[in-house]
């Protein structure tokens, strides 16, 4: 696939305001029967999420972890969206590899 | 010609009025800036969301109650939004005129309409009337959160989804009124429900019945579920954009409002100063004319 590359883009948008975008490598959502974690070039999906933690891991490793609300991601043509209701970073919380607190 | 201090205190309480409109005018003109963030920030989530039904759309026919309702429920929910403050023109005597207009044909054409109303403006209005209302909000025209948008979406999908015979609804019209620009407003009605989607011609997909075909989507955990909680939110979202563009009507209205009161309180000021100095000169050519001719006769009489 074209798409396959070692990144791709990723877009968190929440009801009332954008929460975060840009670049990663693999991204970890609280899909509905746990947790999914995405690479880049997966199949098209559309799935509904639930509430939890969601984990970003940049392509230089850094990690951004984000608290979500219900909502669905989308995964089409190597670009990620996520669309809560509400979303905000959680922050200073350290997060070991697995992205499970 | 009216006394002096009468003309004085006129003028004196309509400078205070002229204060008054300029600071509603600078707050208005404060408030575009916020609106227009609000609606900027809320943007991307509409896009996604739509994006979402857009994909949907061009995967299945959806045959979900959202997009098409069965039945011949004569019930139809109106939803107006109005300001809560006044000071903004003709903003909400526009809509309840709109309002009144669409109940008529609505009438007419052998529904049975309900109404919602939104801003405090129309719910007195229609309160002092002693019209029936199913439901009404209030607060925050100025600034609708998604927790408005939220409470007004929530109570109009449960009247749309209540099955006709329990006093569900079959259609809903939102009347509004569009932000075309600063100057130009524009009373719309949107029927919002059941929504219409319009296909993506580009993305005709084979034959749904062939199941043999790999999906080029993968729904998780189903598609029903999938629709079950896009579409909502779809609707929700939809119903927060027309929240944010009546918002930015209703500010700029009231700017433009109060732009025209403060030049009318100025004109007013001329006017009533020419006014006073025009009978201040009179009453001093009276005194003179008095004290000249009183001199006059006193000359005479020594003569």
């Amino acid at each position: 696939m074209i798409m396959a590359g070692a990144t791709m883009d990723v877009n968190i948008v929440s009801a009332d305001h954008p929460v975060w975008s840009g670049v990663a490598k693999s991204v970890l959502v609280p899909a509905y029967a746990g947790g999914m974690g995405i690479l880049p070039g997966h199949e098209p999906v559309l799935s509904v999420i639930q509430e939890g933690p969601l984990v970003v891991t940049e392509p230089d490793g850094a990690k951004h972890s984000f608290e979500v609300t219900d909502g669905f991601i989308s995964f089409d043509s190597n670009k990620l969206t996520v669309v809560v209701e509400h979303g905000r970073t959680m922050a200073n919380q350290p997060i070991d590899e697995t992205g499970i607190q | 010609m009216g006394s002096q201090l009468a003309l004085k205190g006129r003028i004196a309480s309509t400078g205070s009025l002229e204060k008054i409109f300029n600071a509603q005018e600078m707050i208005a003109a404060s408030h575009i800036a916020q609106a227009r963030e609000v609606a900027l920030n809320a943007k991307p989530y509409t896009d996604a969301i739509f994006d979402a039904v857009q994909t949907l759309v061009s995967h299945s026919h959806i045959s979900h109650p959202i997009v098409k309702k069965e039945g011949d429920n004569p019930r139809v929910a109106v939803l107006a939004l109005t300001a809560d403050r006044g000071m903004a023109g003709a903003y909400t005597s526009s809509i309840i005129r709109e309002t009144e207009d669409l109940l008529a044909r609505l009438d007419e054409a052998g529904k049975e309409p309900e109404l919602f109303v939104y801003g405090r403006r129309g719910v007195s209005y229609y309160k002092y009337r002693n019209r029936p209302l199913a439901q009404t909000w209030e607060g925050d025209t100025e600034r609708p959160g998604v927790e408005v948008a939220d409470a007004i979406s929530r109570a109009l999908l449960d009247a749309y989804m209540l099955p006709a015979d329990q006093g569900g609804v079959s259609e809903l019209y939102i009347v509004y009124t569009e932000f075309i620009n600063m100057v130009v407003q524009k009373v719309r009605v949107l029927r919002m429900l059941p929504v219409e989607i319009i296909e993506d011609k580009d993305a005709q997909r084979p034959d749904p019945t062939a199941t043999t075909a790999m999906p080029l989507y993968a729904f998780e955990p189903s598609l029903d579920e999938v629709l079950d909680a896009v579409l909502p939110k779809y609707v929700r979202s939809r119903i927060h954009e027309c929240l944010l563009e009546a918002a930015a009507s209703e500010v700029a209205c009231r700017q433009n409002a109060m732009h025209t009161a403060t030049e009318n309180a100025r004109e007013l000021i001329n006017d009533l100063t020419r006014k006073l100095n025009a009978s201040r000169q009179a009453s001093i050519t009276q005194e003179l004319t008095e004290i000249i001719g009183s001199a006059d006769a006193l000359n005479k009489k020594e003569e």
